[in-house]
């Protein structure tokens, strides 16, 4: 072995700048791959967690049929026993409880549809950081039967922070719901059906608005990490009464995990095209490596050296030229990678406005999984292994005697 | 002693259409410490005939029987072993593997049958020192001029201590004084380690040296002569 490899090696540099510029294409590539990668990891994280935090939080329980028809009618009462069943999870941080129901709002002769969120104020605040939104006024006090209101829908109504608007609505079991609530302060959205439709209110004054006391429609839970949500969901799942449904991130956001489908979906369509590039690329060279030097494998054939030691050194040269093409790309690419992954770059302009009306952070992240840089690595490997099967092809035809012709 | 014994040796090539008769039918045999130049017309079926000596090229009929045993009755990998252990070829070209030095190109053969460091290390510096080139043994064969290749070649041949040579056309490429040369060298270890040696050529000095010379035409025999030198 250390001889094949030894044998290898030097042969590697009787052509030094082909097998470097050959090294330098898969430097391209695994470089490229971890770069494209890492930028996807890390967005797709940032805007899970965006989208996380202020729609859905990473797990939510709500009453059968709500998901599908959103009547309050599938409300429920979130007991103690539900609580701690749910604080038993390790992975459990936080959670919260919700009214999401809509409504028709007024102010004078104006009146406008609503979705009305009935939170309470700690708790959503700890997990969504709702009052950052805050254009005017002062963010929900507990106990407070005032009302938040998004900023398009107080213009659109003509109503402004002091004033007292009314809210007409449907409450449980199909009771009139009616009131009117003080707005203390306006949320101003980055998302403009949120500013145009939104009103918060605390839960307590809600259920009393809906007539529906001690109910809920949605029970949120925040986990400390995503890969903990499946083990979570699936332990929390089979002790909840049959009325009640538990439903991941993923099930209450299909149009985000399509949308990061199709863009890892793209990303792989552009890797993988990339990979083949560089493959082809490889092969060439290896073709040229093999076929330059017909005679004297025939030769080595001929002194002595089994086949199979031959298809041993030339796959050792192949893989040597993969190998200084992977570690120089993933030594290159780590250092950057992690620097970004801890200092993610800042957009700014007409780009941060574009982040931000997606209800992101206009944050362009970078992830660091294994994943990023194995992923790469293995494709290599993977392609080098294929190459080592033509290389098995070609020493297997070599003949000596063709090869002795001269 | 009979080193190699050849029965009614045939080869025929398919190319294409056409049937070549390569060798067509020779019988014959070689002793221990020959010096034998195989000579005739291009093309008349030298090299095919050494080749199949040689264990390189199957022949269509015919024996080749070394040590009693017909050697194309061994399977493919025990051929290459064979070669190995038993011929000591010399090519016109290319005999060299470029990223050894003389040294290792020498040594490899004898670390291919696992002999160990120290026998190999002492007799390549013995076999480069006896061919005239013990001061190149550090030198890639890039480095070397054609004639100090072939004597690498030669002291590699003589490495695995085979019971033959086999050389085809190995001073082909060569100028006079190193053909001179290289032929004293091969009588001088044909004497000293008293190896049997079977070239082809058409290197009339060649033939002046041989002690034997098989005439072929269309693949026979056409003349067998022996010499006192
Ligand atoms: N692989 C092959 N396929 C088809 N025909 C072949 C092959 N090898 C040799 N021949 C033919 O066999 C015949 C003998 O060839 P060979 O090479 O043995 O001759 P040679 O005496 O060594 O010639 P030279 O002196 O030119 O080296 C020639 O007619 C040649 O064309
Ligand atoms: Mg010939």
């Amino acid at each position: 072995m250390k001889d094949n490899l030894k044998i290898a090696w030097r042969n590697l540099w009787r052509n030094s700048r082909r097998t470097l510029i050959t090294a330098a294409s898969v430097f391209f590539g695994v470089f490229f791959a971890v770069f494209m990668s890492s930028l996807q990891v890390g967005s797709f994280k940032n805007m899970v967690d965006n989208m996380v935090r202020f729609y859905s939080g990473y797990i939510q329980i709500q009453g059968e049929g709500f998901r599908e028809n959103r009547s309050l009618n599938q409300s429920f009462v979130a007991g103690k026993s539900l609580d701690s069943l749910v604080h038993l999870q390790k992975a459990v941080t936080q959670t919260t409880q919700r009214i999401e129901s809509f409504t028709l709002a007024s102010f004078g002769n104006n009146s406008s549809p609503a979705m009305i969120f009935g939170i309470q104020p700690e708790k959503e605040e700890a997990i969504s950081g709702v009052s950052k939104w805050l254009s005017a006024g002062t963010f929900l006090q507990p106990g407070s039967k005032d009302i938040l209101l998004g900023k398009q829908l107080a213009e659109n109504l003509g109503v402004s922070v002091g004033d007292t608007a009314a809210l007409i609505g449907q409450g449980y079991h199909g009771l009139s719901a009616a009131g009117i609530y003080k707005v203390a302060g306006l949320l101003d959205f980055p998302l403009p059906e949120l500013n145009r439709r939104i009103v918060y209110m605390n839960l307590a004054t809600c259920q009393d608005f809906f007539s529906m006391p001690d109910r809920i429609t949605s029970y949120v839970i925040m986990i400390d990490e995503v890969g903990h949500l499946k083990k979570t969901v699936a332990s929390i799942r089979p002790s909840l009464n049959n009325e009640l449904r538990i439903y991941s991130w993923e099930d209450l956001q299909p149009q985000l995990v399509n949308l990061i489908e199709g863009k890892l979906a793209a990303g792989k369509f552009i890797k993988g095209l990339l990979f083949m590039i560089i493959g082809f690329g490889v092969w060439a060279t290896v073709i040229m490596m093999m076929y330059e030097r017909k005679r004297e494998l025939g030769v080595m054939i001929a002194l002595g050296f089994q086949k199979t030691r031959i298809f041993i050194m030339l796959v050792i040269e192949a893989m040597l030229i993969g190998l200084i093409g992977v570690i120089a790309g993933i030594v290159v690419s780590y250092p950057l990678v992690r620097y970004l992954f801890y200092n993610p770059v800042h957009v700014t302009g007409k780009m941060a406005e574009t982040y931000r009306s997606m209800g992101f952070e206009p944050l362009i992240a970078f992830g660091k999984d294994t994943g990023v840089f194995l992923m790469p690595a293995l494709t290599i490997f993977i392609i080098f292994t294929i190459i080592a099967f033509y290389q098995m092809w070609f020493v297997a035809r070599l003949k000596t005697v063709d090869a002795l012709h001269i | 002693m009979n080193v190699i014994e050849i029965k009614n040796l045939v080869k025929i090539y398919n190319s294409g259409e056409v049937k070549v008769k390569a060798v067509n039918g020779i019988t014959t045999h070689f002793e221990q410490g020959e010096f034998t130049a195989v000579v005739g017309p291009s093309g008349s079926g030298k090299t095919t005939f050494l080749n199949m000596i040689g264990g390189l090229d199957r022949p269509t009929e015919g024996e080749v029987i070394i040590d009693g045993s017909n050697i194309w009755n061994l399977t493919s990998r025990q051929i290459i072993d064979f070669r190995m252990n038993n011929i000591g070829f010399v090519f016109q070209a290319y005999n060299l593997i470029p990223v050894l030095t003389a040294g290792e190109n020498v040594e490899f053969i004898m670390h291919l049958q696992g002999k160990p460091k120290k026998e190999r290390e002492q007799r390549t510096k013995e076999l480069l020192e006896a061919v005239g080139i013990g001061d190149r043994i550090k030198s890639r064969p890039g480095k070397l001029s054609g004639g100090q290749q072939q004597r690498v070649a030669v002291a590699r041949a003589l490495a695995s201590k085979p019971k033959f040579i086999l050389a085809d056309e190995p001073t082909a490429n060569l100028d006079s004084v190193a053909t001179t040369g290289l032929l004293e060298l091969m009588a001088e270890m044909n004497k000293k380690y008293n190896t049997t040696f079977i070239f082809a050529t058409h290197d009339q000095r060649v033939m002046d040296k041989a002690r034997r010379i098989i005439t072929i035409e269309d693949g026979k025999i056409l003349n067998d002569e022996k010499f006192d030198r």
